[in-house]
């Protein structure tokens, strides 16, 4: 493996460097506390069986349903990282690179986002009232009747529609970061549009475009709301297995077993993001400031197309949104559409203690989980503290299991004394925190290795110590990727569901379960009022969050602090 | 700010608030809005709170195993029958026989007493009227009728591996073929053609067909009665075959912290009392108790229902094999 871009120290420097050693023992203690011994206690159950046992292994390897599990998983994870990738792409190119008068992008933002944000299951659900066999969409304005949108299709669609603003915010802020000039260059070199493109600015996206590749791919495997309402029978994937053995057919040990199945894709696509990004130099922020210059790298024709493409997929999703918003406002969606505030009226009243619940829980995983995930991505990006690897690696276990396995892993993990976690907020904080952060390492990586190590040096080398130059230098940079951090973690922790089910108790409750509740109790409305609430909630908090970042972040990195729009 | 943040970590970890002496912690399966209204009357008539938490079966079951150490709930209450067999099996619940027990009927409960019904539940065919009449179709009333290529893609029901739904179809399809699982067996392979999607929870047709996703959905009693008072124009019927009568139980947890208070509730469980409650509270099922009154809108659809006792211990012994067989043989393509 090639070394990081000039880390600041050697490894045996950074053992003896006084702030930096405490700091990654407390990560290491952290991750070993809430990662890796539920997931030990998980592979003990799964191998012990009053004695050692490969059962659960043996049956996995047998079965004809989970073998195609695993390569719908990688098909169906590949798909949607390339598709969500190449949407995320267009749609950044078209917010930083065509020129466009400034609503458009936040407009653009404030869309695009809606999917992100919203908890699972509605998404899959609109999906169908919208492309379903008598979609909204589907059949009444394009008269098809009998539309099977459940299988490989639907499955890639709709986590196509979820996961893309995640490529979008990365790519967004990583081309906002590759300094016009660059291009300018080619330009006046006498090279063409197309050309430029070809070899400058995506060469420079690449970072950001693995990452988001990663991210989609990721987030694919991992996600089972998506195939359990749309896979059906037809498409299997791992996740949805994983749980299926877990509460359909309650069998725990082959459900884990599963689940680690699932480690082995997700671990690859984590190396080969590694290798890809390290292979080259991507420094653009150099601190020589470059002339403020017209964009215009994209012709008037590609932005017509890259118009088409967003404005087709905005007017999907804003469908999808109306729906629910309409479901939301009437008494019974299909049966009595006459208009009634029932719905919220229940929101609040019985609502309201979940809300509050959700929003103290997310509240405090937002500075622990950003702090976390960017001390995490700079460790591994600027030291070479020996198993900073190994860190990293272990930190995205529970982002790369589903769901359900790491709620049981915790349940089992932590229900019993002397650390009796379950039935306190503690243990949602924490599962989030160590689930969820994984978008903000990610991007603080990807923003480091633009960010030429010199500057460090030079503080360095004037006698700060690492701590200050990393709160003096390193963090006003990477305060991008702090927001997205803390803006994915705050979006997870208002909408996850598959590992909290397990871990929500009398007297911490959670939105997303009364989502989930209202749509097996088929109380369409309720679930889509929540749904609204949450929406609106994560928005306020999203513009919020940017508008104090903006404030923070004046002059210091121009337009890649607003991530989030505005 | 370091004391608030102190604070901020006190608040976080309070456990559940100090419990009142006589508190009971249940594990429901039943949604929020039928079972809150039944603890709610305990608690007038007694005093003592009962907090809830709402998990479908398969989680509740996960849940209470992976607690087994140090039991967080103290009773389940109000779950399908295959959840007890695989709680009895996995160790988490305790026999415990309540005073009314001998009068619910030998079918209606676990011999040992491990766990017994709360109410009497089956399933039973609801069709979307108005894609019926586009088609021309009269509502199904024979298993044998789901088999028409008019039907094809246009069936909902549940997955075996999910829903203790689809194992009462399963098991209603055994019963209604005579036991004989070889034809039972052939038929839902053939039925399998017309299935546009196998649903993850019992429910997970109701909404679609009666949105017109679908025109047939394979669901519960009481899922079917909800869509009517919606005000959805459903049509419900039941196959002339006949359909298997499940149950929803109620059981001890093993090592109960709150044993003594949870034992009385589950006593009130089997009183007139507590069995009127399903009707009154329009749940939609059948009271065990002989003398629990019979909610009218149930009454008059049973009317029209044969019910085929189901064998308890057969189905604990033999669940997962007719559960693996549907998956090999019927889904498999």
């Amino acid at each position: 493996m090639s070394p990081a871009p000039a880390p600041v120290s050697s490894p045996r420097a950074a053992l003896r460097d006084p702030v930096l050693a405490p700091v990654v023992v407390l990560l290491w203690a952290a991750v070993a506390l809430f990662v890796l011994y539920p997931v030990t206690r998980l592979l003990a159950l799964m191998f012990w069986d009053d004695g050692p046992t490969l059962a659960a292994v043996v049956e996995l390897v047998g079965s004809w349903q989970h073998r195609r599990a695993l390569w719908n998983s990688l098909a169906l994870a590949g798909l949607v990282g390339a598709a969500g990738t190449a949407l995320g792409f267009a749609f950044a190119l078209l917010a930083v690179r065509a020129n466009l008068p400034r609503w458009v992008g936040t407009v653009l933002d404030t869309i695009v986002l809606l999917p992100l944000i919203s908890p699972p299951f509605t998404a899959a659900i609109a999906l169908i009232f919208a492309l379903g066999p008598r979609g909204l969409i589907s059949y009444h304005v394009f008269g098809i009747a009998g539309l099977n949108i459940y299988g490989l299709g639907g499955t890639l669609l709709s986590e196509t529609l979820t996961y893309f603003p995640i490529a979008y915010l990365t790519l967004k802020g990583v081309l906002a970061n590759i300094d016009p000039t660059l291009e300018d260059g080619g330009f006046s070199l006498g090279a063409r549009r197309w050309r430029v493109f070809r070899t400058i600015t995506v060469p420079l996206a690449v970072p950001g475009i693995a990452n988001s590749f990663l991210l989609l791919t990721a987030a694919s495997l991992a996600d089972f709301a998506t195939p359990l309402i749309l896979g059906g029978t037809k498409f299997p994937v791992l996740p949805t297995q994983a749980f299926l053995q877990i509460t359909g057919l309650y069998d725990m040990r082959g459900g884990a077993a599963l689940s680690f199945l699932l480690l082995v894709p997700a671990l690859a696509v984590f190396v080969a993001q590694r290798w890809w990004t390290e292979r080259r130099s991507v420094i653009t922020v150099t601190g020589k400031a470059g002339a403020a210059t017209r964009v215009r790298s994209l012709s008037p024709g590609a932005v017509a197309a890259l118009v088409l493409v967003c404005a087709l997929t905005v007017l999907l999703v804003l469908t999808f949104y109306l729906l629910i918003v309409f479901a939301s406002m009437v008494r019974a969606l299909g049966a009595d559409n006459s208009f009634s505030s029932a719905h919220y009226a229940h929101v609040f009243s019985g609502g309201l203690k979940a809300i509050r619940d959700t929003l103290v829980i997310a509240a405090v995983c937002m500075p622990v989980g950003g702090l976390f995930a960017v001390v995490l991505g700079y460790v591994v990006a600027r030291t070479r503290f020996p198993g900073r690897r190994a860190l990293e690696f272990a930190a995205m276990i529970n982002y790369a299991l589903p769901g359900t396995i790491v709620g049981i892993a915790y349940l089992v993990a932590f229900n019993d004394p002397p650390l009796a976690l379950t039935g306190t907020a503690f243990i949602l904080v924490i599962c989030y925190v160590f689930r969820y952060s994984l978008a903000g390492t990610r991007a603080t990586t990807a923003l480091l290795a633009q960010v030429d190590p010199s500057i460090e040096e030079a503080s360095a080398s004037l006698g700060a110590r690492r701590d200050v130059t990393f709160r003096r230098i390193v963090l006003p940079l990477i305060r991008p990727a702090l927001l997205a951090g803390m803006t994915v973690l705050f979006i997870r922790a208002m909408t996850a569901i598959s590992a909290t089910i397990f871990l929500v108790s009398l007297s911490w409750s959670l939105v997303t379960v009364r989502i989930l509740e209202g749509i097996t109790n088929l109380e369409l409305g309720q679930a889509s009022a929540f749904s609204v609430m949450v929406i609106l909630l994560v928005y306020a908090a999203v513009v919020l969050s940017s508008l104090i970042m903006r404030r923070l972040n004046a002059g210091s990195l121009g337009q890649a602090g607003t991530l989030l729009g505005g | 700010m370091a004391r608030a943040l102190l604070f901020a970590a006190c608040v976080l970890l309070l456990p559940i608030p100090a419990w009142a002496a006589d508190t009971i912690n249940v594990y429901t399966a039943w949604p929020e809005s039928l079972s809150q209204p039944i603890f709610k009357a305990y608690t007038a008539k007694t005093g003592v709170p009962i907090n809830f938490i709402r998990l479908s079966t398969g989680e509740l079951v996960a849940r209470a195993t992976a607690e087994k150490n140090n039991p967080r709930a103290d009773v389940i209450w109000g779950a399908p029958g295959d959840g007890f067999a695989a709680a009895k099996a996995a160790g988490i619940i305790e026999p415990y026989k309540a005073a009314g027990w001998g009068k619910i009927a030998h079918e209606l409960k676990d011999p040992e007493g491990y766990y017994t019904a709360v109410s009497k539940n089956t399933l039973l065919f609801m069709s979307n009227a108005k894609l019926l009449k586009e088609k021309g179709l009269k509502p199904p009333t024979s298993w044998n009728d789901l088999l028409d290529p008019a039907y094809k893609g246009q069936i909902q029901t549940a997955d075996a591996r999910t829903s203790g739904t689809a194992l009462t179809r399963i098991l209603s399809i055994y019963y209604a073929f005579g036991k004989d699982e070889e034809k039972a067996f052939d038929y839902q392979k053939k039925l399998h053609a017309n299935v546009q999607v196998y649903t993850k929870s019992g429910g997970g047709c109701t909404i679609p067909a009666a949105m017109g996703q679908a025109m047939v959905c394979i669901a519960h009693m009481p899922d079917a009665m909800e869509a009517k008072k919606k005000g959805y124009d459903m049509l419900t019927t039941f196959p002339r075959e006949g359909v298997a009568a499940v149950i929803e139980g109620v059981a001890l947890v093993k090592g109960a912290k709150n044993r003594e208070a949870a034992t009385k509730f589950i006593d009130w469980t089997f009183t007139k009392d507590m069995q009127d409650l399903l009707d009154k509270n329009e749940v939609y099922m059948l009271p065990t108790l002989p003398e629990g009154s019979v909610n009218a809108a149930v009454q008059a659809l049973m009317k029209e229902a044969k019910l085929l006792p189901v064998d308890l211990e057969w189905v604990g012994k033999n669940r997962k094999r007719l559960v693996d067989r549907w998956i090999n043989e019927v889904i498999k393509e």
